[in-house]
């Protein structure tokens, strides 16, 4: 890989902030530019060529390597992050993390809704959908009506009724 | 502005480009580079929501994801993959030849990368309109016959544009379609959510396809009036950062979108 610098009247200088007025950044050679893409574009028919296999659960794994692999190269040459300064690396890098931490908790609320919480022994309203996820309980209306005495407001429109929810106030 | 004392201070020219709120053009440089890179982080947090959203319906309905990508294009998926990898080469090389100081292959490689994004809108244009043609649409547009030529509901769905009572439109039962392969698939109602999140994601991305070339078309034209030079490359640079971005969520659209799932 190619080391010119875009002015080379720095000796004696520190690298990063040689005060003599210009920018110093590595400039990689046309011949690495290229053999990135030409990097990028076997992967590009490695992940179509796979696709036409069938893995299982693993299909999608497979993709997204091969895809990180491929946004890996962008990003590091192309971007220049290889050679920039570590932080610009982190702040790229820091997304990733709140974007992991937003799809698992999302994911986790979701797999979560209307289950019973053993604490506090509180349950949904039967036969009513938890909003956006599963059946709140296996549940029916009849198992409600002979458990309950009040069982009279479960023929109210469900939408109408709050679920109890022991743990506000 | 503080030329003449910045000049005494550091016994070195304060060129035109250095704005006056910074020492030396290493400082400004970095500078710059630090802010676009916490603009991308905040644009692949955007990009992020509906990756989400991807996550959470395909693990909800693993099968409707499966049925209904066979109806993408593979072959043009992959097309505007190799044009935006290639794109993206050409915007490395231009700012490699801004560094070096090479202005008009510099406006080169940027018609290139320019005439690239064309390229890749176009085919866009043409997977769109197929979609359309078939009425594989997000919604209560799905399947509806204002849109499609081939498709039959099973319902009457001729008014459901029409009203603006959401409650009474009323979806087909399920929608024929001819895949790419020449399958005739029948798909249900619902398979309208993975069009949904097909359009919104890939017209996002198409939006930012169109800010990019805006973008570059800027640079090439400080760049023909000789604006950059060895010393001073950073739109260049930057503007490339925001174009290898477009490509960056392609890599990861063009899998989940257009590959995953089981082969037929």
């Amino acid at each position: 890989m190619s080391t010119e610098h875009a002015h080379d009247a720095h000796a004696g200088h520190g690298h990063d902030d040689a005060d003599d007025g210009a920018v110093h950044v590595h400039i990689g050679s046309n011949q690495s530019y290229i053999g990135i893409f030409l990097a990028l574009i076997f992967l590009t028919f490695m992940t179509v060529k796979v696709s036409y296999y069938d893995f299982g659960s693993a299909n999608i794994i497979i993709a997204m390597l091969i895809a990180t692999m491929k946004a890996s190269l962008v990003a590091a040459f192309f971007m220049h992050l290889r050679y920039d300064k570590l932080f610009n690396t982190l702040a790229f890098l820091g997304s990733f993390l709140f974007l992991a931490v937003f799809i698992l908790l999302t994911y986790d609320d979701l797999g979560n809704r209307g289950k019973v919480d053993p604490a506090y022994g509180g349950t949904v309203v039967s036969g009513v959908t938890a909003p956006g996820g599963a059946p709140a309980t296996t549940a029916t209306q009849d198992d409600v009506a002979e458990e309950a005495p009040h069982a009279g407001s479960a023929v109210a429109p469900a939408g109408a009724e709050k679920p109890p929810s022991p743990k506000k106030e | 502005m503080a030329n003449e004392t910045a000049h005494a201070e550091h016994a070195h020219a304060h060129p035109d480009f250095l704005q006056h709120h910074f020492d030396t053009p290493t400082q400004q440089f970095n500078a710059s580079k630090l802010g676009m890179w916490v603009f991308i982080a905040t644009e692949i947090l955007m990009f992020g929501g509906l990756f989400c959203a991807y996550a959470i319906w395909r693990g909800l309905d693993p099968d409707i994801f499966d049925q209904a990508h066979h109806f993408l294009n593979k072959t043009m998926g992959a097309t505007n993959t190799v044009v935006l990898l290639f794109s993206s080469l050409t915007a490395a090389l231009a700012v490699r030849s801004a560094q070096v100081g090479k202005r008009n292959l510099t406006s080169i490689y940027l018609v290139i990368t320019i005439l690239c994004a064309c390229v890749f809108l176009v085919v866009k244009y043409f997977e769109y309109t197929h979609k359309f043609h078939l009425g594989l649409l997000p919604g209560h547009c799905f399947g509806h016959p204002w849109f499609s030529a081939s498709v039959q509901g099973g319902q009457e769905i001729g008014t459901c544009l029409r009203t603006t009572d959401t409650a009474s439109a009323v979806m087909p039962e399920w929608v024929k379609a001819v895949d790419e392969s020449g399958q005739v698939t029948v798909l249900p109602p619902r398979a309208n959510m993975y069009f949904g999140l097909y359009f919104v994601m890939t017209g996002l991305h198409g939006l930012h396809v169109i800010i990019g070339m805006s973008i570059l078309i800027w640079v090439l034209v400080k760049n023909i009036r000789g604006k950059f030079s060895p010393a001073y490359f950073t739109p260049v640079d930057l503007g490339a950062l925001y174009w290898h971005l477009v490509d960056l969520v392609w890599i990861y659209l063009f899998p989940l979108l257009y590959l995953v799932g089981k082969p037929e």
